[in-house]
């Protein structure tokens, strides 16, 4: 224990852990999102595609995180947009869009001339490089996501529900969309930092599943998949220290393993229940 | 008895074909419509256009103050229950609440009277004690009460019901019904339904949907007058006399 508080007391570490922190945070809001309305293989595109600019802000010199963005929203409004107006079916298009963003990606970077020294950080991320910046956008995002989450929270759930209904109801379907998705876009993009592109959706979904085991509340698989998520982000850090192996895997295995804890004693809980029922 | 809204010369199409040609309704407050015709008719094409979900690519749809109330949210809809994620998770009372949404303002929370006015919802539809279960753990004919709720909680001036018997037990069909004819006495009901048989009893008057739109003044219906409005629709009698539904009667 003493060598935690110890390793807090670095200046690396305890920006690792509020990066975590807000990782969680913003991940366990749009996560929740996503995971309720089936759209974790668009998260998956967007996240992809985003790397395209990446690629792209690599060969012009700006700041990779910048190009990132602009693709990933660019992808999430465009994959709305395909889907809803055009014959296209929506996992075809994200399929294009995830492979083509990748594409360009490597092209960009082939293209760059010298060695992409950062490049893994962005597959895989890493929690212990995030500058202050990074960080700094991190908080502003989260605000943004809470307040919004907070102030429009009935009409979010009610189009999520049933868009239909909403739409004959004239509420703005299609602009809470579009904002809804480029949100979700913009966590995507900054958490790419922290977590890396092969393994942000695991931050997105694994706590919102172990979460929706334990309720069927909207809001309260928001909040528990927050805790779940700083739980599992502050043990996976602990133990990747610890054991000296890559942080953003010993995350995700943490998760798994807190996801099979809790179906484990869900599935022991009831049929406990069911015996003394029976009985 | 004023009219609610109106149906002038109305084509919708879907994709590059002629759903409904020339379709002319009016909905007055206390009518009660059953809408009949044969699969791919455009009965639920003639549902989203009033309320709202789709343009007629001709004719003009005029929608009243009726009730006193502003025509933003005087048509509460009950949607075919086939096209939920049963999965979502929320509790069947805020999907009641859901009703009132767009009726208040972005801000405002749910009222302890708005809440309450759920609860008496459901007790009149005798699921209030499901209130805090999530939807999707509830059976067919009990989330279609839900949604029923949700459709009524505005108190709207017509109620629109998109085939509201499937997946409903034979025992909470003629509950839904007596509901329905209570209900007709504060609002219009339009009730789509391929099951002509059971809710002939309760209708007032008969729009036979196949392109176009026939409407017949009455409740008494034959197949002869099925065809003759080209909707080819076979009666499946539950009175005595075959081929034939009569008004309401003592079995």
């Amino acid at each position: 224990m003493a060598e935690l508080f110890e390793l807090i007391s670095y200046s690396f570490f305890s920006k690792a852990l509020l990066a975590a922190l807000l990782a969680s945070i913003s991940c366990g809001i749009a996560g929740t999102y996503i995971v309720a309305r089936r759209k974790v293989f668009i998260a998956g595109g967007i996240t992809h595609a985003s790397f395209g600019g990446i690629g792209m802000g690599y060969f012009f010199g700006i700041n990779p995180m910048l190009g990132g963005a602009a693709f990933g929203l660019l992808s999430a409004l465009g994959i709305e947009f395909i889907s809803k107006k055009t014959e296209i079916r929506e996992d075809s298009a994200i399929g294009i869009i995830w492979s083509f963003g990748m594409a360009l990606g490597i092209i960009f970077i082939f293209l760059t001339p010298g060695y992409a020294p950062n490049l893994m950080t962005y597959l895989f991320g890493n929690i212990l490089t995030v500058s202050d910046a990074d960080i700094n956008f991190m908080i502003i995002l989260c605000s943004l996501l809470i307040l919004f989450f907070i102030l429009f929270y009935r009409i979010i759930l009610f189009i999520s529900f049933d868009e239909e209904y909403a739409q004959s109801h004239k509420l703005p379907v299609n602009t809470f969309n579009y904002i809804l998705i480029a949100l979700v876009a913009l966590v995507i993009v900054l958490n790419i930092r922290v977590i890396g592109i092969i393994l942000v959706i695991s931050y997105l979904t694994i706590p919102q599943s172990a979460a929706n085991l334990l309720t069927r509340n909207f809001k309260h698989i928001i909040i528990y998949s927050v805790i779940f998520g700083i739980l599992g982000s502050i043990t996976g850090l602990y133990i990747s220290y610890v054991a000296d192996l890559p942080s953003g895997a010993i995350i995700i295995f943490v998760f798994v393993v807190l996801y099979l804890a809790i179906w484990l004693l869900k599935y022991f809980h009831q049929k406990h229940r069911l015996h003394r029922q029976l009985k | 008895m004023g009219k609610i809204i109106e149906l002038i010369d109305i084509s919708a199409t879907y994709g590059e074909e002629i759903v409904l040609k020339d379709v002319n309704l009016t909905i007055n407050s206390n009518d009660f419509i059953g809408i009949i015709g044969p699969n791919g008719g455009g009965k639920t094409t003639l549902v989203k256009l009033m309320v709202g979900l789709l343009k007629p690519v001709k004719g003009q749809i005029i929608k009243y103050k009726a009730n006193g109330r502003d025509t933003k949210n005087q048509i509460g809809y009950l949607p075919q229950i086939s096209r939920f994620d049963t999965r979502f998770p929320i509790s069947v009372i805020d999907v009641v609440l859901s009703g009132l949404v767009s009726d208040k303002a972005v801000f405002k929370r749910y009222t302890q009277a708005d809440k309450d006015k759920a609860v008496e919802l459901l007790t009149r539809m005798g699921i209030s004690d499901l209130y805090s279960r999530p939807i999707g753990e509830l059976s067919g004919g009990q989330m279609q009460r839900v949604f029923l709720c949700r459709a009524i909680i505005t108190s709207p001036s017509l109620l629109i019901l998109d085939e509201p018997n499937t997946f409903v037990d034979s025992k909470f069909e003629a509950d839904l019904y007596d509901i329905l004819l209570e209900l007709n006495k504060t609002m219009a009901i339009i009730v789509v339904t391929h099951d002509i048989g059971t809710i002939s009893y309760y209708v007032k008057t008969i729009a036979c949907v196949n392109k176009y739109l026939n409407y017949h003044p009455s409740n008494i219906i034959t197949e002869k007058q099925l065809a003759a409005y080209g909707c080819p629709i076979q009666i499946i009698t539950h009175g005595d006399i075959p081929h034939t539904v009569l008004k309401k009667h003592n079995h």
